[in-house]
């Protein structure tokens, strides 16, 4: 089966700062995916061109074949994307920001009023589907974070730190809506939460400072003393000159 | 591309209705507007007096007496246009400038540019939303003409395109001060370059009040609208149009 996102060779330099440096990898359909590094190890910044926001300085990403360079517009039209502390509209209600969501996604009619009906449903936003957004918890702010990125059934979900500031019951709820996409969608899950991607990811990319430094498998890190040891082993030493927060 | 525009469209107008400030910049637009446009129209009247009082004309209250060039389209809507024109300089840019600076401060714009809409789909919805700030605007003030005179004519594409300058200016930055800033000081600088004429040699100085807003302004507010003046002020909005794409794309390959 050939691979849902095929990442070659991609660079991103910021003046002298090199925020990413010649990263490859492959992620199957389906798959969970984990991407785990420090801060500044380029998690975001690869997200981020593979969603299109950012352009590579060389290298490139595919999305089912299609390059983001060439075509970010299909690249995005396949992609549902929730990013690091949602940047959602404070003064929407949540079903006012679904509907503008769907709106930019191309949905109208029923089509829409269905998407935006399966989303909620997925998420659990019914309470809340009246409320302004403003006024959410910062896990039901997550919650429609998902379900935006989820309006248009996309085949990849990106996601970047999905857990950060919840509390504990919030984390495992949020957990279990994203295994619950196994199968049916590929996720890219971004996040310095090392037991998070253990629990989850089918297989984790480890990064440092721009660099891949190890991909493993679920069962490789079961078989192993565990995603922390190899994180310890691979980037421990350079993510303690210059420590995550 | 109707769709996703008409969509980003609907949220900027609910969103400029939602905050307080589109309400403070337009009452304060039409209560200077009815203030200065009500002065001029006493000033006339008080003219019209003294030029049909005796002594002066000589004929007393006679119509013959006032000038030709004493009327109603010089002395009120000549300079109540150009009163418009800078009191929309003036309010326009507290709206203007939060168009993209407030996105990207909030983070927002990544939400708007990863999900499939098109750079100049996101500044033709924010220009297209502006605009029809400055219609409403325009028509609320237009009451005062249209009640004195029907044929009133506000030179309407001068005041839109003094303004177009904000958007560009805003969308260069995550700044809205920053932003706030150059929308003030760019329609400003290009209003008028009567200041410049005697530090620049003769042709430059041409050149410059060729491109000066205000020596393409003159016919408006006398009801004729020339071709060639509505040209020079569409270019001017598509120049802001186009330095927001511009600042858009730039923004991508950071």
């Amino acid at each position: 089966m050939s691979a849902r996102i095929e990442a070659r060779n991609v660079s991103k330099r910021f003046g002298g700062v090199v925020a990413l440096d010649d990263l490859s990898l492959d992620v199957a359909p389906g798959e969970v995916f984990g991407l785990i590094g420090p801060n500044g190890a380029g998690k975001t910044t690869f997200i981020r061109i593979l969603t299109g926001f950012w352009l590579a300085s060389e290298g490139d990403v595919r999305l089912d074949g299609v390059s983001v360079t060439r075509d970010r517009f299909r690249v995005q039209a396949r992609l549902g994307y929730a990013c690091e502390q949602p940047k959602l509209y404070a003064d929407h209600s949540v079903d006012a920001f679904l509907r503008f969501v769907g709106g930019l996604r191309g949905l109208h009619g029923a089509g829409l009023r269905g998407a935006i009906g399966r989303s909620i449903e997925r998420m659990g936003l019914e309470p809340v589907r009246g409320r302004r957004i403003g006024v959410l918890s910062k896990g039901f702010r997550q919650r429609v974070a998902l379900a935006q990125a989820l309006l248009h059934d996309p085949p990849l979900l990106v996601v970047d730190e999905p857990t950060v500031g919840l509390d504990p019951a919030q984390q495992i709820e949020l957990r279990r809506i994203l295994s619950g996409l196994r199968g049916t969608h590929t996720v890219l899950l971004c996040t310095h939460q090392l037991h998070e991607a253990e629990a989850i990811c089918d297989r984790v990319a480890l990064l440092d400072r721009g660099r891949l430094a190890a991909i493993a498998t679920a069962e490789e890190i079961r078989a192993g003393a565990g995603l922390e040891a190899l994180f310890l082993a691979r980037v421990g030493r350079s993510a303690q000159a210059e420590p995550a927060t | 591309m109707i769709g996703r525009v008409l969509a980003l469209a609907r949220k900027e107008l609910r969103q400029l209705f939602a905050s307080p400030i589109a309400y403070v910049v337009g009452t304060a637009y039409v209560a200077l507007t009815g203030i200065y446009f009500f002065q001029h129209l006493v000033s006339y009247n008080q003219l019209l007096f003294v030029y049909q009082s005796e002594g002066l004309g000589g004929g007393g209250f006679d119509q013959g007496t006032v000038p030709s060039h004493i009327n109603v389209l010089n002395e009120v809507f000549v300079p109540a246009a150009d009163d418009f024109g800078l009191f929309l300089l003036v309010v326009l840019p507290l709206v203007t400038m939060r168009v993209f600076a407030e996105e990207r401060a909030s983070g927002t714009d990544e939400l708007l540019l990863t999900s499939g809409l098109r750079p100049f789909e996101v500044a033709l919805a924010k220009h297209a939303v502006t605009y029809l700030f400055v219609v409403l605007l325009l028509a609320a003030s237009a009451i005062y003409p249209a009640v004195v005179v029907s044929r009133a004519a506000l030179g309407f594409e001068h005041l839109i395109a003094l303004y177009v300058g904000q958007l560009p200016c805003s969308s260069f930055t995550s700044s809205q001060i920053v932003a706030a800033v150059l929308g003030y000081s760019i329609p400003f600088v290009l209003l008028d370059f009567a200041w410049l004429s005697n530090a620049v040699s003769e042709p430059v100085a041409r050149a410059l009040g060729e491109i000066a807003l205000l020596g393409h302004y003159g016919s408006f507010p006398r009801g004729v609208i020339e071709l060639r003046e509505v040209l020079y002020f569409a270019s001017i909005a598509f120049l802001g149009w186009l330095a927001s794409l511009t600042a858009l794309e730039l923004g991508r390959a950071r």
